[in-house]
């Protein structure tokens, strides 16, 4: 089907490609594209933050710890830790590519990879230890909700790193050419600055 | 390149005719004109929207100031309307297209700096104006009564009716009906037991919601003696439109005397039909139990003989007349069994059987019997 | 059979939901034995699940993740294969496309497809209406009714039908060659569909379809029957979908401009939907937001807002939130509206738009303002006090910018050579008529009016001032002002005429008296009424239906010209603005090459003025009015 249908627009045109288009701005069309993308889930966590400031400051319910439940401050801590250094073991993939760098881009990139996914573990890890559930109080809606979103953020983070590894792996990029290394690490470093807001906000206030 | 100068040329051309155009469509009495028609539509306007019976009769002190500043607002706003459609019919007659102008343009106006700050002023002036005047209105009918008194109401609201529970001289009741004096302040505390309502009094034009977890208030002072209408404003699920109840506003004296009767323990002792002693089915249909949570018949239903006037379930003099104990009985216990013409399945509660004891039920079937016999 | 089932397509659309369903299952019956719920197999539970999973099965069978899947795999892709560009048949038009007029195509007609549905329940509405008591719905379908009406109007009616009239011009405007990101365009566009489909079929669940208004208030919302599950999650498609296309216009208005075409050059279309879209991307998470909440507190049994037995929970955060979204998008569904009634006043008045950097100054500020008046929606809600006089304070200040511009067009028509053909028609109509609605709206800002009059018909009256007499009045004309660009061909003016004059009189017919049943005291969202009502809502009705039946004059006139109307010139309004440069409809590419912009788009009346000129010496062929003058002579 599709392949008759070019037959027949090779008949019409000479001409097989729009002109190129003008570039108007110094920003990168994927950078800006990214950018846009990370203010609106900003504004997504800002909507999760908006029932947190009405739950626990307006209503003023008490926050953690509650009938005896407590928030695992310190294995969060740790996991903070892990998440914080895998933001630099991404920059450090970006800065190799630049450099041409082959080896430190895959070594980088699946570092940072691995240690994702051992955050992600621990989170859950930690959501079956934790003594209670979403529905024993709001609160615990807000922290599951919070957590859990931040936490979906990071599963989707890592699916694109995983693009950059198999896509690294099989070869792609270049000093040149490597916005598929930058764009899906400026979303990490998003989900990074994030989890600390969380952390702080959720565990630490 | 000769295009070219032609092309100018004519553009030239263009312009000396847009010119004598213009100026042959710009009459001056044109502006004088519009000015006059719209003073005069404005005024006809204004005077036409204050002739109209907006409101429903007004039945409190606040409704003064907010009919007020229905008007100021109109004053207000005629003009504006007026303003803009005048200007787009007087331009639509003088300057619309005649035959052979197909090809003119207007002339090449890009703005005005001081028309531009004048149509940014004037309206910003003329909101403070009316953002300051709404502003005392609002004081004014949420300020508290001077002498310091007043009585506080309690209501309820849940699908689909309205409890309310007075508390006069020590003695604390509930009702389904809400009946105030008259001029005197009375403050609603309003609850939700389920979802939002909205606890509406069109006479008295305030209404607030009624939120689950928090108590919201207002006050009025009623002025009006009669039966308005209690209206749910707020969508509360499918009986929210049949939510309807109705306040009595009465005099002082034949408040008292209502409230004496209210308040009086009912046949049994306690708060409808409680332990010990034959149940009231008087007192069961009109405050309901609180204890278990079974909701006041007449919430929702009319029954002259228990001054209720509810509209959300059918008129029950209408409805019970001549009627058996076993098909009453069948109605308060399971009533999706037949639902009365024009009324929808699954509002009236379905949980007599559980939060009302046989017994209870019983004194209900016998007293809404004798009541509409 | 095997190629068209692998090959991305209706059929193999078909097969993925198959297995969609199958995945929604067993990923339900799993979790559930997992968590060691009783009974394994719940039906609701697999209809929420399916209702979020389905979408993406039939979005990746008809091939809307395609490309990103090869890239991602690595696999080697042809950034410059355009086979799915452009339309050269019908059926074209029912496949994942990449070329920005297709999709415009595809989202304006779909739009209008859910115009009909809506209009349609509309009229069973104002059936039941007609006279107190029942007559052919009970009040849980009425309920029903009025939400799916709401929902299907505002979500799948006028914030697309926006996005797809801008999808196709603005392109051309900014003389660009398509939109800055085509596959997430053609995605943005293949999630309609899905969101309508699924508002609409809620009809069929059981207990019937969500019934808790377009503004669904929870906690009613959370204990309302499974259809509700079709609105919370059918909206997240919807916002899904307009997130991407605002972040697609905002990437494409800031990085594929012309050469010359500076900001203060851009036609105000594009600048309603720059700032259209900057609201979009700030403020629609917050009703997605909102939507996964009430989802939480319903398949997960979170606690969100729920108060019983000491839950902690918070009612009021849900106005909040969804309010924060929701304000914002009553501009969302205005915004473009006045660019277009701006590109519009100023080529049938032949003058230059009057004030050009107040009209985009004036779009910033409400932008700006949109976010700060949220509250003016719970004046009643029962919310702390002290909010809402600062709100009332914001909320009337944008009568100020609005006011900008509504004179400014005022000015444009003055001493103008106004061509009073239906477009301009339309446009003037949309003047007067949301210059009511923004008066109505400015008496609901203040307080203690609001107090008597929210939650009833006077609010009716607003909502369908500003978004049928507001939007729905620029929507028409903007179809009718770019017909010809789109389809090559001219719409019958006559007929265009009495449909406005139909509509416009029908619709003040119909929503005039709301302003005053609604302060008499008649409540919104009730499926019966006093007496004393009956009157004027028989004759609502009754004009209602006019009003239906001469939208029908718009469909035959649309159907009829696209099919077998006169051949339109390339150029029929003498516009200066680039769309109209080009040959109509435009060549599949948009240009040969990319024009160079040298002067303003509203030039009119300048003598010689020009606004692009192409590459290969030829300017853009000029409107100043002699060529067609001198024919005339
Ligand atoms: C296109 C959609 C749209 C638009 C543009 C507007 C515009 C405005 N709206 Fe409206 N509104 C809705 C759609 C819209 N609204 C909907 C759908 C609802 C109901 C939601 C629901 O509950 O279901 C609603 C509800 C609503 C409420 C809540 C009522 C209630 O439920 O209690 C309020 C209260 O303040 C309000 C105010 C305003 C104001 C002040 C404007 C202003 O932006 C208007 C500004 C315009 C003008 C004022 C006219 C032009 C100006 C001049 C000519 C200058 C001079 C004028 C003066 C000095 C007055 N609107
Ligand atoms: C863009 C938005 C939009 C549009 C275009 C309309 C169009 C119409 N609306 Fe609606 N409406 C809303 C947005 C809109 N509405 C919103 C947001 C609400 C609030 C809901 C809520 O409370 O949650 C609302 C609520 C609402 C109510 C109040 C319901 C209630 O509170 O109980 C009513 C009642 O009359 C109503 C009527 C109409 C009518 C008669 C039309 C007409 O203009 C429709 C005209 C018809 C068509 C355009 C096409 C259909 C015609 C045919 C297919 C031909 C068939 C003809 C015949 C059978 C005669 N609308
Ligand atoms: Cu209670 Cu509506
Ligand atoms: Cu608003």
């Amino acid at each position: 089907m599709e392949a008759a249908s070019i037959a027949h627009g090779h008949a019409e045109h000479e001409h097989h490609g729009p002109p190129p288009a003008n570039r108007s701005s110094r920003v990168e069309p994927q950078l800006l594209g990214m950018l846009l993308f990370i203010i609106s889930e900003v504004m997504v966590f800002g909507a999760f933050f908006t029932a947190y400031f009405f739950i626990r400051v307006v209503s003023g319910d008490r926050w953690f710890p509650i009938e005896e439940n407590e928030l695992p401050v310190a294995v969060a801590g740790i996991n903070t830790a892990i998440l914080v250094s895998s933001s630099f073991t991404m920059h450090w993939a970006q800065t190799s590519i630049k450099n041409g760098n082959r080896f430190g881009l895959k070594a980088g990139i699946l570092t940072t990879f691995v240690l994702g996914l051992t955050f992600l573990f621990i989170q859950v890890n930690e959501y079956v230890h934790i003594g209670f559930a979403p529905h024993d109080f709001a609160q615990g809606s807000v922290f599951y909700g919070l957590t859990g979103l931040h936490g979906a953020h990071v599963f989707v983070g890592l699916t694109l790193l995983l693009t950059v590894v198999i896509r690294s792996w099989r070869g792609h990029f270049s000093p040149e050419e490597h916005r598929g290394v930058e764009v899906p690490g400026i979303y990490w470093h998003f989900v990074d600055v994030m989890w600390i807001i969380v952390y702080s906000t959720v565990y630490l206030l | 390149m000769a295009q070219e100068e032609t092309r100018q040329d004519e553009a030239a051309a263009t312009e000396a005719e847009a010119a004598e155009a213009a100026e042959r469509r710009t009459p001056r009495r044109t502006a004088a004109q519009m000015i006059g028609v719209g003073l005069l539509a404005s005024v006809l306007g204004v005077l036409g929207g204050l002739l109209i019976d907006w409101f429903p009769a007004p039945g409190s002190t606040q409704a003064g100031p907010i009919d007020t500043l229905w008007d100021v607002l109109l004053i207000a706003s005629v003009p504006v309307f007026v303003l803009v459609t005048v200007v787009i019919a007087f331009s639509v007659i003088n300057f619309r297209m005649r035959p052979g102008e197909e090809g003119i343009d207007g002339p090449p106006i890009h703005g005005n700096t001081r028309l531009e700050v004048i149509w940014t002023a004037v309206p910003a002036i003329l909101i403070v104006g009316l953002v300051t005047y709404a502003y005392v209105v609002l004081r004014d009918i949420e300020q508290a009564p001077a002498s310091g008194r007043e009585r506080v109401v309690k209501v309820f609201g849940e699908q689909f009716a309205w409890t309310f529970e007075y508390n006069e001289g020590g003695r604390r009741f509930r009702n389904a009906q809400l009946y105030l004096p008259v001029d005197e302040s009375v403050k609603f505390e309003v609850q939700s037991k389920d979802v939002i309502h909205d606890f509406w009094v069109p006479a008295f034009r305030m209404k607030i919601d009624a939120v689950p977890g928090i108590t919201t208030s207002y006050r009025v002072t009623p002025t009006a003696v009669g039966d308005h209408a209690i209206v749910c404003a707020e969508l509360c699920g499918l009986g929210h439109a049949f939510m309807r109840q109705t306040a009595h506003v009465m005099t002082s004296d034949d408040f008292g005397a209502w409230v004496r009767r209210a308040s009086a323990p009912a046949g049994g002792g306690g708060g409808g039909g409680a332990s010990g002693g034959a149940p009231d089915g008087k007192q069961l249909f009109a405050a309901g139990k609180d204890s278990t949570g079974a909701q006041p018949c007449g919430a929702c239903h009319k029954l002259s003989d228990a001054g209720s006037s509810g509209g959300t379930g059918p008129d029950l003099d209408q409805a019970l007349r001549g009627k058996d104990a076993a098909f009453i009985e069948r109605a308060i216990v399971d009533p999706n069994a037949e639902i009365a013409q024009g009324f929808g399945p699954n509002v009236m509660p379905d949980n007599y059987r559980s939060t009302l004891s046989s017994a209870e039920v019983d004194a209900l079937v016998k007293y809404l019997q004798d009541a509409t016999k | 059979m095997f190629a068209k089932l692998s090959a991305p397509g209706w059929y193999r659309a078909a097969l993925y939901l198959l297995i969609g369903l199958g995945f929604s299952y067993v990923l339900s019956i799993g979790a559930r034995a997992g968590f060691g719920y009783d009974p394994v197999l719940d039906g609701e539970a697999v209809l929420q699940i399916a209702l979020i999973a389905m979408p993406f099965f039939f979005l990746a069978g008809m091939g809307a993740f395609d490309y990103w899947y090869h890239w991602a795999a690595g696999r080697p892709t042809l950034p410059e294969d355009h086979s799915n560009h452009g339309a050269r048949r019908w059926q074209d038009y029912f496949k994942v496309n990449t070329d920005h007029k297709v999709i415009g195509i595809q989202y304006t007609v779909t739009s209008f497809f859910f115009l009909f549905v809506g209009g349609l329940i509309a009229m069973l509405m104002r059936a039941e209406l007609a006279a107190p008591g029942r007559q052919f719905v009970d009040s849980n379908t009425f309920n029903g009714l009025f939400s799916v009406h709401a929902s299907i109007l505002i979500f799948l009616f006028i914030i697309p039908v926006f996005a797809g009239l801008a999808n196709f011009v603005l392109p051309l405007m900014i003389g660009a060659p398509d939109m800055a990101f085509p596959r997430l365009n053609a995605l943005s566009y293949w999630m309609l569909p899905v969101a309508g489909l699924m508002m609409l079929v809620s009809f069929f669940a059981p207990g019937g379809s969500f019934a808790t208004g377009w503004t669904a208030y929870a906690p009613l919302s959370e204990t309302s029957p499974i259809g509700q599950v079709f609105f919370t999650i059918g909206v997240q498609f919807a916002g899904a979908s307009s997130i991407a296309t605002a972040l697609n216009f905002l990437v494409t208005i800031i990085t594929m401009r012309a050469p010359g075409m500076s900001f203060f050059r851009l036609p105000l279309l594009v600048w309603a939907n720059f700032s259209t879209s900057l609201l979009v991307v700030i403020a629609t998470p917050f009703i997605a937001a909102s939507q996964f909440f009430v989802l939480l507190d319903r398949a997960l049994g979170f606690d969100f807002f729920r108060v019983a037995g000491g839950a902690g929970g918070d009612v009021l955060m849900y106005q909040h939130v969804f309010w924060f979204y929701s304000h914002p998008a009553v501009y969302i569904m205005m915004l473009p509206g006045f660019g277009i009634v701006s590109e519009i006043l100023a080529v049938k008045s032949r003058k230059p738009i009057f004030g050009y950097r107040m009209m985009a100054f004036s779009l910033l500020a409400i932008v700006v303002l949109g976010f700060t008046v949220w509250a003016h929606h719970m004046f009643v809600s029962g919310m702390q006090s002290w909010i809402r006089v600062p709100m009332m304070v914001t909320t009337a200040i944008i009568a100020v910018p609005t006011g900008i511009k509504i004179f400014s067009w005022l000015a444009t028509l003055w001493r103008g050579v106004l061509h009073l053909d239906t477009p301009m028609l339309f446009a003037l109509g949309f003047v007067t008529m949301f210059t009511l609605g923004g008066i109505s709206g400015v008496m609901l800002a203040m307080i203690p009016l609001t107090i008597h009059v929210s939650d009833t018909y006077f609010i009716v009256a607003h909502i369908h001032y500003v978004l049928f007499g507001g939007s729905l009045f620029t929507i028409f004309a903007g179809v009718y002002y770019w017909f010809p660009k789109m389809t090559g061909r001219m719409y019958d003016e006559t007929l265009g005429r009495v449909h406005f004059w139909t509509t416009f009189v029908f619709f003040n017919v119909t929503f005039a008296p709301m302003h005053l049943i609604g302060v008499q005291g008649m409540p919104r969202r009730v499926a019966d009424y006093a007496a004393e009502f009956a009157d004027w809502n028989l004759a609502i009705s009754i004009a209602s239906f006019c009003l239906g039946l001469s939208s029908l004059l718009f469909l035959y006139n649309i159907i009829a010209s696209w099919r077998g109307g006169p051949r339109a010139a390339a150029n029929p309004w003498r516009a200066l603005t680039l769309e109209w440069q080009v040959s109509s409809p435009p060549p599949i590419f948009n240009f040969d090459s990319v024009p160079t912009v040298v002067g303003g788009p509203y030039e009119y009346g300048v003598p010689g003025a020009v606004h692009g000129v192409f590459k290969g010496g030829a300017e853009v062929p000029q409107p100043a009015g002699a060529r067609e003058h001198a024919a005339a002579d």
